[in-house]
């Protein structure tokens, strides 16, 4: 017992400090975003003049860009959130969705986007045209004014997703983890066993990448 | 239209007073936003705007969804490139979509095609793309794969208690020749153990699978297994001693795909089992009476065949580390007489695990139940062995017995727990807590801290039709708790436990 425990310690040991420095992947990046009242509607902008660039750009390296191309549709998938500066309860949340796809005929490309005012369809004629309209965040409606009370200190959080793998899909690439060997008298471990399993095990991610952004705190002054 | 300062904005721009606490001073005034157009069709200042065609507008009638659009192509080829080992047909059948079919260029069949093959478990990466075919509106979709290596190290034993160690693996190809046919085998030894009569043990095991069978939902597979046993009986307290035997026996079966999450599994089993019995054994009880022990196997030479039917459902996304959704999983088999068998026995055997996600999916809460009931003559070796319900105990492996340990003693509960019984199982309540995700680009995706706890029991039936003894004191139940890390690496997935420890050190 005593043999278990120091093992189960040492992990331990191995373990957290790993784990501390993982978890930095999830720590949003900080960007400067410029807010505006618009009639009853607070909008964000986003700033890719700043150093470093602002924006969501970032989201396409060569490949994904280079894969806008392929004749195979890419999506992207904003989710924003105003919240408190101090708390993770958001006042108000919006969800952006932009996808394109090239037509290897025509020798355009169709975007199509789903966001706050509608849905639009538009078609352009060269990838940087595309790529574009599928990162630019200029006058986003994201708030009713309402909900943003004046004086009140607020933070825009931001996650964005290039081709998102909904839990479905990803639950059917890694059923084949879980299938077992194919049975062969050992029954009780089938339904009671505890697994160490060594293999080459690529991860499939839930989205070719992804973007956490947090905003500088911002507040609507007193008229 | 008001311009909404930064609260740094408001006060480097002396508007609208003093910022609230908290604010950052030396923030400077954003610049003026770049100006996007509410309607990015008709306003020419957009983005991209001046070369921006006319929306010709959507086909009349959507294919397969209201999301869909772009053009409607016609599939004239699919060209698969990169695949070394695997048979392209394997992969063509794989995808959802063929030669001939019809479809938006958005179509959700082509986003899934790349997951549908790399589901199959053979490739690193899949990439498609699409090309201009022989006629206008026709398309050629290019897949290319990335292989991977298949060998798969399922599980490893090793550990020492009562037998002074033993030491086994249990390895498979997933993608045999490129064929898509997996197999595998396992062998173990367990050198003897202090009990008279003990004898060294081994097992072995061999199987071979067809994953899908003529790129259908049907599966196929077999196994073979020897196992060369020592099997420990209790003669007296916690004294005990062993009696030769040895199984061959295989196993076959087929099982269905009804959807991506649900399989039904069906199969037949036949075994012959050769044991040597000790002649009229007995027990020798704590208030010192003598009674006979039934060691639940026909002397000499006998058969088990058996028909057995399965269902599994399994909604975790995540397998390894799982924070959400569920698994069921429940088998009968049956053996008789009728089937060519000494035995004439059922059993009914299920496990129901589900996870309830807390504080967004970094925590989460578990309850798994398992267990079954075995009903008529069973033979010894399919009745419920107590480190099948008992955590804290070593599994048996290859149908092997490692360790006859007894088992903790922590509610107090009767100390000649039976080491086989005919209703058994376990609850378990686990937490788990998310010590880190990685992107897939890390060579650890993740690992769980857990803590769990649970009650296990094991009875057979006459524990159920009498006893001599207050009810809590004559229950064959008990407590057992566990802790540990989980990890999901690149090279496999482990999961390292205070039980799992305790089982192969005691």
């Amino acid at each position: 017992m005593r043999r278990a425990v120091t093992a189960l310690a040492v992990l331990a040991a191995l373990v957290i400090p790993t784990a501390t420095a993982h978890a930095d992947d999830d720590k949003p990046e900080i960007q400067r975003m410029r807010f505006v009242e618009s009639g009853a509607q607070l909008t964000f902008s986003t700033d890719p003049t700043t150093v470093p660039p602002g924006g969501i750009g970032k989201l396409f390296d060569t490949t994904a860009y280079e894969a806008l191309s392929t004749g195979i549709p890419s999506t992207v998938v904003i989710r924003i959130q105003i919240a408190p500066r101090d708390s993770d309860t958001p006042v108000a949340e919006q969800l952006i969705q932009r996808s394109v796809v090239y037509d290897v005929w025509d020798e355009i490309y169709t975007l199509r986007l789903d966001q706050p005012g509608g849905r639009k369809t538009i078609k352009v004629k060269y990838r940087a045209e595309a790529l574009k309209w599928l990162t630019a965040l200029d006058d986003v409606p994201v708030a009713r004014l309402d909900v943003v009370p004046i004086d009140q200190v607020f933070v825009l959080k931001m996650v964005v997703e290039l081709n998102p793998v909904s839990k479905q899909t990803l639950t059917e690439v890694r059923r084949w983890l879980s299938q077992g060997n194919g049975g062969g008298l050992d029954r009780g471990g089938a339904f009671f066993g505890s697994f160490v399993s060594v293999f080459y095990n690529p991860k499939i991610a839930d989205a070719d990448r992804v973007l956490r952004i947090r905003s500088q705190p911002f507040y609507r002054p007193a008229p | 239209m008001f311009a909404l300062v930064a609260v740094v904005a408001a006060r480097s721009a002396g508007a609208h007073g003093a910022p609230p606490d908290g604010a950052d001073p030396d923030s400077p005034v954003p610049e003026p936003a770049p100006q996007v157009p509410d309607d990015p069709t008709v306003d020419p200042g957009a983005p991209g705007a001046g070369a921006a065609l006319d929306d010709p507008g959507e086909p009349d009638e959507p294919l397969h969804e209201d999301t869909e659009f772009g053009p409607v192509i016609q599939i004239e080829a699919i060209n698969v490139t990169g695949n070394t080992a695997t048979q392209t047909e394997i992969i063509r059948r794989a995808l959802p979509i063929g030669p001939g079919d019809t479809l938006h260029s958005s179509d959700r069949r082509l986003r899934d095609a790349r997951f549908k093959v790399l589901a199959l478990g053979y490739f690193r990466d899949v990439t498609l793309s699409v090309r201009k075919g022989s006629q206008r509106g026709q398309v050629i979709v290019e897949v290319h794969v990335a292989e991977r290596g298949t060998l798969v190290l399922n599980r490893l034993w090793f550990g020492t208690a009562l037998s002074p160690w033993w030491l086994g693996a249990d390895v498979g190809e997933r993608n045999l020749l490129g064929l898509g046919v997996s197999v595998g085998g396992g062998v173990i030894f367990a050198h003897h153990t202090d009990l008279p009569d003990a004898r060294d043990q081994y097992a072995m095991e061999l199987r071979i699978s067809v994953p899908s069978v003529g790129g259908s939902e049907w599966s196929a597979g077999g196994a073979a297994t020897l196992v060369h046993g020592s099997e420990p009986y209790r003669v007296s307290g916690m004294s005990q001693r062993s009696f030769p035997y040895r199984r061959f026996g295989a196993r076959f079966g087929a099982t269905y795909d009804v959807s991506a999450l649900t399989r039904l599994a069906m199969g037949m089993r036949v075994e012959s089992i050769s044991a040597t019995l000790p002649v009229a054994p007995t027990r020798e009880l704590a208030d010192g009476r003598v009674v006979a022990v039934d060691l639940h196997l026909d002397p000499g030479v006998s058969r088990v065949v058996t028909a057995s039917l399965a269902f599994d459902r399994d909604t975790r996304a995540d397998p390894i580390l799982p924070h959400a959704g569920g698994r069921l999983q429940v088998s009968a088999e049956l053996g008789s007489a009728l089937l060519g068998g000494n035995y004439d026995f059922a059993t009914i055997f299920g496990r129901y695990e589900h996870y309830w996600p807390l504080f967004g999916e970094r925590h989460a809460l578990s309850i798994k139940l398992g267990g079954g009931v075995v009903v008529g003559d069973a033979p010894l070796f399919d009745r419920i062995h107590i480190a099948d319900v008992d955590h804290m105990l070593t599994p048996r492996a290859l149908g092997l017995v490692l360790s006859t340990a007894a088992p903790l003693a922590i509610l107090g509960t009767r100390g000649d727990k039976p080491n086989y019984g005919d209703l058994g199982g376990s609850a378990t309540v686990e937490y788990a807590l998310q010590l880190f995700r990685g992107a897939g680009q890390r060579r650890i995706y993740g690992a769980d801290v857990f803590f769990g706890a649970g009650l296990w029991g094991l009875a057979e039936r006459p524990d159920l039709r009498s006893r001599d003894a207050g009810l809590v004191a004559a229950l064959p139940i008990d407590l057992f708790g566990d802790a540990g890390v989980r990890f999901d690496t690149d090279i496999g997935t482990f999961e390292l436990t205070i039980a799992n420890a305790l089982g192969r050190l005691r």
